[in-house]
């Protein structure tokens, strides 16, 4: 009684995870597993690491020629239009190539004078779109939907158990969380959010049965000189780490636009807040001083 | 705070919501609401208008997750219309503007097992200011077919009468509630609920002469209601009984039936008929005056005398009819509209049991309440 069968799985770069109730295993698996390929289909077709991919196409065609796309992926460019409007131009997905500058991976700064080469190639104002095909005009520009396709892939796979008549349970991936009713019991699942100064603990929980939670945080990737953190989370005006709030989170209907949210009120720094407000969703916000705001969804 | 900016989260879902394969995602039954409504309320007698009341409101609702929701309501009555004097004669109406705000606000704390619900409220006319604070709570069964709810309420009113017949008069109440709910089958909800409310202070009214009414009341309230669905028909029937009594002497009976009944396209048509009777206050006294003093005075008043008497038509004996109708239509997913209208007319001669109270022109009301709801 009151099962639940979980199917952990890694992809998109983040550990991933689908709970779902389940009277049989068997059948549980296959569900979870119809949902995992979609989450699969999504990270390969639009993978900027692939050179076969949609992203990888349009890259490679920067300052060249204009590249057809498919119904989804006009969607997909259609929603980061109204993310760009939204934000004031914070969210842009033209901005991954500032990358190439920050490394965080081993911990460097961009040296002097790195920033200014890249920061032209950064504007989606700049993308060329008409009907169904879409143009980088500056060779070197690239598109990244990194900023909210992992939210989408988990509003994907969410479809994909509500359509396979799951009732129970919710989607994970990397944090960006669906969820896809309430526990077995009728009870709501009680979700943590993460302490963004202290890895072993949560700061804060939530109950939730229905609904999406996001969380961003500066903690995910940094760089650390001087005692000054620097987050992979970069303004596209000034390509600067951002550095008003260690970690927001937000309760929304879908996770793409919780995901969205917390990434714009992150990047908006200071103003972020009166973004969370205008909002309308709920919210856990928690400054570089430590102190937590919030709003009960 | 810009709060004239447009409501950026709305905008960002509208657009996820035209993302394939997520415009059929199943709308989470914790979203938020906001509703405007509009009524307009007219009162009328056979040859006079009286009351009319316009008036708009806003509810918002944000329940999205989480442990607590809070609702709350604003709501501005603009009033204008003659007041009834004493019983119906209508020389020299006087003339009355008021301005009412009224707002509410409830928290409840959802439990494993039930609710806590906190909720004040308060509303002021230039003449008149009420407080209130209650205080609730629900139990569910293991097998979650019983809740029981227990609740207690306060309210604090203060009166000052433009004519200041009576200056910083009071009126304090508490009240008791106890219920239960059970579902029976699936298709067939029973509800019992009884109140006790207990009040002292300034119950006459002031704008009415040998208004004089006991500083006490008491008051007892039973309500019997039973839904039950018809799956084949697609629609509900809600039908109720309440029992109310008070020391003043009032006694009444409620029959309510109403009909819900689901259409195509999303919409709904609610046909209700609700039956009422009632035994006038013991000090109600009949249109019929000292021979005299002649009007408003009853038979043998003696001015300046402790004894009670009203001639309040609310307080006569009489029965009275409301028909209704409500149609209602879903747009989309996230929008719906309904539209109400009700016709009230109370006449003595209605009264069920025992004879009304004689002498008192039927009393007719039209309710209009046109409303938009937004789910987001």
């Amino acid at each position: 009684m009151n099962d639940t069968y979980t199917a952990a799985f890694s992809a998109m770069g983040s550990r991933c995870e689908i709970r779902i109730a389940a009277a049989h295993t068997d059948a549980a698996r296959a569900k979870a597993n119809q949902a995992i390929n979609e989450v699969r289909r999504i990270e390969s077709k639009y993978s900027r690491y692939r050179a076969d991919s949609v992203i990888g196409r349009i890259n490679a065609a920067a300052g060249s020629h204009e590249v057809e796309c498919d119904d989804e992926t006009l969607a997909l460019l259609g929603y980061a239009d109204t993310l760009y409007a939204a934000s004031e131009g914070r969210f842009d997905i033209t901005s991954g190539v500032l990358r190439q500058v920050w490394d965080f991976r081993h911990g460097i700064m961009p040296q002097d004078g790195a920033l200014d080469e890249v920061l032209p190639l950064v504007g989606w104002n700049k993308v060329v779109r008409h009907g169904h095909s879409i143009f980088l005009p500056l060779r070197g520009m690239e598109l990244d939907l990194g900023g909210f396709g992992k939210e989408y892939a988990v509003d994907r796979a969410a479809e994909v158990l509500t359509g396979l008549g799951v009732q129970h349970g919710y989607v994970n991936l990397g944090g960006d969380m669906r969820f896809l009713g309430p526990r077995p019991d009728g009870e709501a699942w009680d979700i943590g959010i993460q302490d963004p100064r202290d890895m072993s603990a949560t700061v804060a929980s939530i109950p939730l049965g229905r609904g999406a939670l996001a969380t961003s945080g500066d903690y995910e990737r940094f760089i650390e000189v001087n005692g000054r953190r620097y987050c992979h989370v970069l303004n596209p005006l000034n390509g600067m780490p951002v550095s008003y709030w260690r970690s927001i989170s937000v309760v929304a209907p879908l996770a793409i636009t919780a995901g969205s949210c917390t990434t714009t009120a992150m990047l908006l720094e200071e103003d972020g807040l009166d973004f969370l407000e205008r909002s309308g969703m709920g919210y856990l916000a928690i400054d570089n001083e430590g102190r937590i705001f919030r709003r009960t969804p | 705070m810009e709060n004239n900016k447009p409501p950026v989260g709305q905008a960002l879902l509208a657009a996820a919501m035209l993302l394939p394969g997520l415009a059929h995602a199943e709308s989470p039954p914790e979203r938020g609401a906001i509703s405007v409504k509009y009524l307009y309320y007219k009162e009328d007698q056979p040859g006079l208008d009286r009351v009319r009341v316009h008036s708009p409101s806003v509810s918002i609702m944000t329940p999205v997750a989480g442990e607590w929701s809070i609702a709350g309501s604003a709501t501005v009555d603009d009033v204008s219309g003659a007041s009834p004097r004493y019983h119906t004669a209508i020389s020299g109406a006087s003339q009355m503007d008021d301005l009412r705000k009224a707002g509410d606000v409830t928290i409840t704390r959802y439990l494993p097992r039930g609710t806590v619900s906190v909720g004040a409220a308060f509303s002021t006319e230039h003449d008149y200011r009420s407080r209130a604070l209650s205080l609730q709570g629900t139990l569910v069964s293991e097998d979650k077919n019983t809740t029981w709810a227990l609740g207690i309420g306060g309210s604090d009113d203060t009166i000052n009468p433009v004519n200041n017949l009576v200056v910083n008069e009071g009126r304090q109440t508490l009240s008791i509630l106890a219920g239960v709910t059970r579902v029976f089958t699936p298709v067939d909800i029973g509800q019992a609920t009884y109140t006790h409310s207990s009040g002292h202070g300034y119950y006459s009214d002031p704008y009415k002469l040998v208004d004089n009414r006991p500083r006490s009341r008491d008051q007892d309230t039973v309500l019997l209601q039973w839904n039950h669905r018809f799956i084949e028909r697609d629609a509900t029937s809600r039908l109720s009984y309440r029992y109310y009594h008070d020391s003043f002497g009032i006694s009444a009976h409620t029959l309510l039936a109403e009909w819900v009944q689901s259409l195509s396209h999303g919409w709904t048509i609610t046909p209700t008929l609700r039956l009422y009777s009632q035994r006038a206050a013991d000090f109600y006294f009949d249109p019929v005056y000292d021979a005299k003093f002649g009007a408003p005075f009853p038979p043998g008043y003696v001015f300046g005398g402790t004894a009670f008497t009203s001639a309040d038509q609310r307080l006569s004996a009489f029965g009275a009819i409301t028909a209704g109708v409500k149609v209602a239509k879903q747009i989309g997913k996230d929008w719906s509209v309904d539209l109400k209208v009700e016709r009230y007319e109370q006449r003595g001669s209605w009264r069920v049991f025992g004879d009304g109270s004689p002498g008192l022109a039927p009393l007719r009301a039209t309710s209009l309440q046109i409303g938009f709801t937004r789910l987001w």
